[in-house]
């Protein structure tokens, strides 16, 4: 085991089949935080075959060898645990919290599905998953105004075949190609201790965790072949502006602009996120001091117009969004917020950086003050970092930032070249200006 | 290779942390200490919800919520003065309480209670701010009910019952309209700034002192008065029935089914929850196997009770692909046939039994949860041991009060249901599932 500095609470365990184990104390008792992270997310898809890392995360709750369909979701939801799962672009990632003398439980229903999915599988748990998913393609995407915006950020701001061109929930297309064989190869390529970084939070002895994931664990072998993911190298701005005019029923105008920045976890990354903090995060942000309650060109969104997508394996995205208020034009909160976008690249004060980095800390200091979101933190910094301890540490990476720093990120990123812009208008209001072409 | 399935043990017992009680002047603090626990939430409670609110003032108390975040200097002021302590503003105007607060590190907790305070107490209430903030609420209205659950949510109240209730809590788009920065004011002074209310304060109080902290959030400020009750009217018409709101072109349909139930103090809650939670409460339960898992309709459906001081509804609610509408209302009726005629499993009992009981230790493992725990003992003059009576209402309820329980509480002869969705392909198939009158209207005239 080793341990490292003020977080040195925290306890790192490898099993010899490359299973990492992570734990760390829970600041209330009684409970454990259960949190696997699998390396294998949206960008590990090819055309053709998107949506499928997340359709797979809903297998998975479908039985295994050893478990009937559903009856993971009954064993922990009769312990009054919580558990659920999410899909991202990097990674798939399973989590339940449960009370203290239900652990073991836990870890045998997680290793169960790891080492026996493919036992369980049928082709009609994958038809009705497949339909699941399409409605909730449909509830998130399809059935709610502005629900494409992702999608189509996404399409712009990656180039065609890029692994990060699409959403993780995918096209109906390809939902509806999804076959079981498909299904089994799938999880023997990314399904292996080797692929998985679990989290344990509670007040349990570390060695004592450690002895019980061995149990669970230890015997469930390696992947024999390590799946690579496709590559997501990419280089410079996104080559803009481009943007997508779309006219729809929607209640208002509303615009989302996009930036490349470099990659999560990259300094500049951090650079950005101030910046991002500074325009359009909280009521003390500019956008929302200047837009919303000064000029009343944008709906009030209580601030939170800017943040960033954080990507670690390629490059990020900034993404700033407003919906226009009533009798303004889109066009009007577009010049609007650019406006503030240039005046962002000539400068920030003091004052400004300094509330910046405390929203942000708020903001982290909250995610890990329950045993749950501290559990994802430490997976996140463990599979992407390699270092569970900047879980605790993180908010230091903003103090070293200065303004000059932030402004001259800003400059660099914040241009047209690098820039994407969805535009949503309503029907009744068609859009005043032609827009420049989709790849312009 | 594996392991054979691991038997859970016992579970710890478990008590809710009993909460230090103070008076301090006219107020009184409840708190609770989490060693460890260095982000703490902090909640003053007063009896000031929309219930409460006259018909011709009806958002009053939301819209009031809203402008204290412009604080004691107006113009928005308040957030970003916090935003420097890494606090949060938080505000829940309820039909029965009205909420204000921060979370805040417990080590600035000192200088953003005392922002808190004075925004709480003291604040600017400018006219041209009441009136900005009045006119994003109306926009934000109609931003809100273009998502189709939401708009079925809203719609449903005016569909219960008559008065104030007939209206969302915020007033909605035409009664808000209506309310002025003397309105506000008057309401202010005489339900806020001078009653002190309770606070809730939760975190590493090792450092705390309590009532220094209570001192600055009360004042001088008097006892708060306990909140009328008065039982709503129901709204007529034939029922069950089924509302259609036209939203042309849907994909999806959003599903909100809903029936009045008892009130909040009338209703036996183990009886009541543990039912529901066999229902559609939980991810196991029937709706959501049967609408999910099997037929694959939807993303996710589930039930509940929204009770308040002087009545309570039950609802369902979901969201299905639009040719399933139909089928997906009378599956869910005859779900609720089913468990009224055939009562529950010993295994569902057993369900209830355990996640409402050796659960606990979850559901409070966070210092907002157990904040809005002792919000709700407050809101509604619970016991200080509320939640253990409760968790032994849990280990002593059997399959018959289950059944019990559908047959008192379910009632599907009242059952409207609201359905926002496309209407030319929704009316046929709804009319021919012969549960009641179909009315199809536009969502905009719900509310002129």
């Amino acid at each position: 085991m080793t341990t490292n500095g003020a977080a040195g609470q925290i306890g790192r365990f490898t099993l010899d089949n490359g299973l990492r184990l992570v734990t760390a104390p829970a600041a209330t008792g009684q409970v454990a935080a259960v949190n696997l992270w699998y390396g294998v997310g949206s960008r590990h898809e090819v055309p053709g075959r998107t949506g499928f890392a997340h359709l797979f995360e809903h297998l998975m709750f479908q039985g295994s060898g050893n478990v009937k369909k559903s009856e993971h979701f009954d064993a922990v939801e009769r312990l009054g645990g919580d558990i659920n799962a999410s899909t991202s672009s990097d990674r798939t990632n399973y989590f339940e919290t449960v009370p203290e003398h239900a652990l073991d439980l836990v870890l045998w229903l997680e290793a169960d599905r790891l080492a026996t999915l493919r036992d369980g599988m049928t082709q009609d748990v994958l038809d009705n998953q497949r339909d699941v998913v399409k409605n909730e393609r449909r509830q998130r995407y399809d059935n709610v105004p502005y629900g494409t915006a992702l999608e189509r950020i996404l399409r712009l701001g990656y180039p065609e075949g890029h692994p990060y061109h699409h959403p993780t929930i995918g096209s109906m297309e390809d939902l509806d190609a999804a076959d079981l064989d498909y299904v089994l190869s799938f999880h023997e390529r990314h399904y292996g201790p080797d692929n998985l970084v679990l989290t344990i939070v509670s007040s349990l002895d570390p060695e004592d965790v450690h002895e019980r994931v061995k149990r669970y664990f230890g015997g469930i072998p390696a992947r024999e072949t390590v799946a690579e993911a496709p590559d997501a190298t990419l280089d410079g701005p996104i080559g803009g502006p481009v943007r997508d005019m779309v006219v729809e029923n929607v209640p208002a105008p509303a615009v989302f602009l996009g930036f490349r920045t470099p990659a999560y976890g990259e300094r500049e990354f951090d650079a950005m996120l101030l910046a991002s903090a500074v325009l359009g995060q909280g009521q003390g942000s500019r956008l929302y001091r200047r837009l919303v309650v000064e000029r009343g060109l944008a709906a009030d969104d209580g601030g939170g117009a800017a943040d960033l997508l954080p990507f670690r394996y390629t490059p990020s995205l900034m993404l700033v969004n407003m919906i226009a208020r009533e009798g303004v034009s889109g066009d009007e909160l577009e010049a609007a917020i650019l406006e503030e976008i240039v005046l962002l690249t000539q400068g920030i004060s003091d004052e400004e950086l300094e509330r910046a980095r405390a929203v942000l800390e708020r903001d982290h200091l909250q995610s890990v003050a329950h045993p749950s979101g501290l559990a994802d933190t430490i997976g996140s910094c463990t599979m992407l970092f390699d270092e569970p301890e900047l879980a605790y540490t993180w908010p230091q990476r903003w103090a070293e930032i200065g303004t000059d720093e932030v402004v001259a990120a800003a400059k660099r990123l914040l241009g047209p070249e690098n820039r994407l812009t969805v535009r949503f208008d309503p029907e009744e209001t068609p859009a005043e200006a032609e827009g420049e072409p989709v790849g312009a | 290779m594996l392991q054979t399935r691991p038997e859970p043990g016992a579970a710890q017992p478990y008590t809710f942390p009993k909460p230090q009680r103070l008076q301090v002047g006219g107020g009184t603090v409840v708190a609770i200490d989490v060693p460890g626990q260095s982000f703490a939430a902090i909640r003053l409670v007063q009896p000031a919800g929309g219930a409460a609110e006259p018909l011709d003032r009806m958002g009053v108390a939301t819209l009031t919520g809203d402008v204290l975040e412009d604080g004691m200097h107006g113009n928005s002021s308040l957030a970003p003065a916090l935003e420097r302590h890494g606090a949060e503003w938080v505000s829940r105007v309820s039909w029965d309480g009205f909420v204000t607060g921060v979370d805040a590190p417990v080590n600035r907790i000192t200088d953003a209670t005392a922002l808190f305070a004075e925004a709480v107490r003291t604040p600017a209430l400018r006219a041209e701010d009441v009136l900005r903030r009045r006119e994003q609420l109306l926009e934000r209205f109609w931003l809100d009910v273009s998502q189709p659950s939401t708009l079925a949510s809203r719609a449903v109240g005016g569909q219960l019952f008559t008065g104030r209730y007939a209206t969302p809590l915020n007033g909605g788009p035409v009664r808000l309209a209506d309310v002025t920065p003397e309105i506000v004011a008057d309401f202010h002074a005489r339900s806020i700034a001078g009653v002190a209310g309770t606070l809730v304060v939760v975190g590493d109080l090792s450092d705390v002192d309590l009532e220094a902290l209570g001192r600055t959030v009360f004042g001088d400020a008097a006892p708060a008065e306990p909140a009328p009750v008065t039982p709503p009217e129901r709204a007529s018409g034939e029922l069950p029935r089924i509302l259609l709101l036209d939203r042309p072109g849907s994909v999806q349909s959003a599903i909100f089914m809903a029936h009045h139930a008892p009130s909040r103090s009338d209703i036996d809650l183990p009886r009541a929850e543990g039912m529901s939670d066999v229902l559609g409460g939980m991810f196991t339960s029937r709706l959501n196997m049967k609408l999910r898992e099997e037929l694959g309709y939807t993303y996710g459906v589930g039930c509940r009770f929204d009770l308040r001081r002087d009545s309570g509804v039950f609802y369902i609610s979901t969201q299905v692909e639009a040719p399933t509408t139909a089928h997906s209302i009378t599956a869910s009726l005859e779900e609720i046939e089913k468990l009224r005629t055939d009562g529950v499993t010993e295994g569902e009992l057993s369900a209830v039994r355990e996640s409402n009981t050796v659960g606990l230790p979850v559901t409070y493992s966070t210092a907002r949860s157990l904040a809005y725990a002792m919000v709700e003992m407050v809101v509604h003059d619970l016991p200080e041991d509320h939640v253990d009576r409760l968790r032994a209402g849990f280990e002593r309820v059997t399959a018959d009060d289950l059944r019990r329980a559908a047959v008192d509480y379910l009632k599907p002869e009242e059952v409207v249901a609201v359905v926002v969705g496309d209407a030319g392909q929704l009316e046929g198939p709804l009319r021919e599932t012969g549960v009641g009158a179909v009315e199809v209207r536009d969502p905009e005239s719900l509310w002129s």
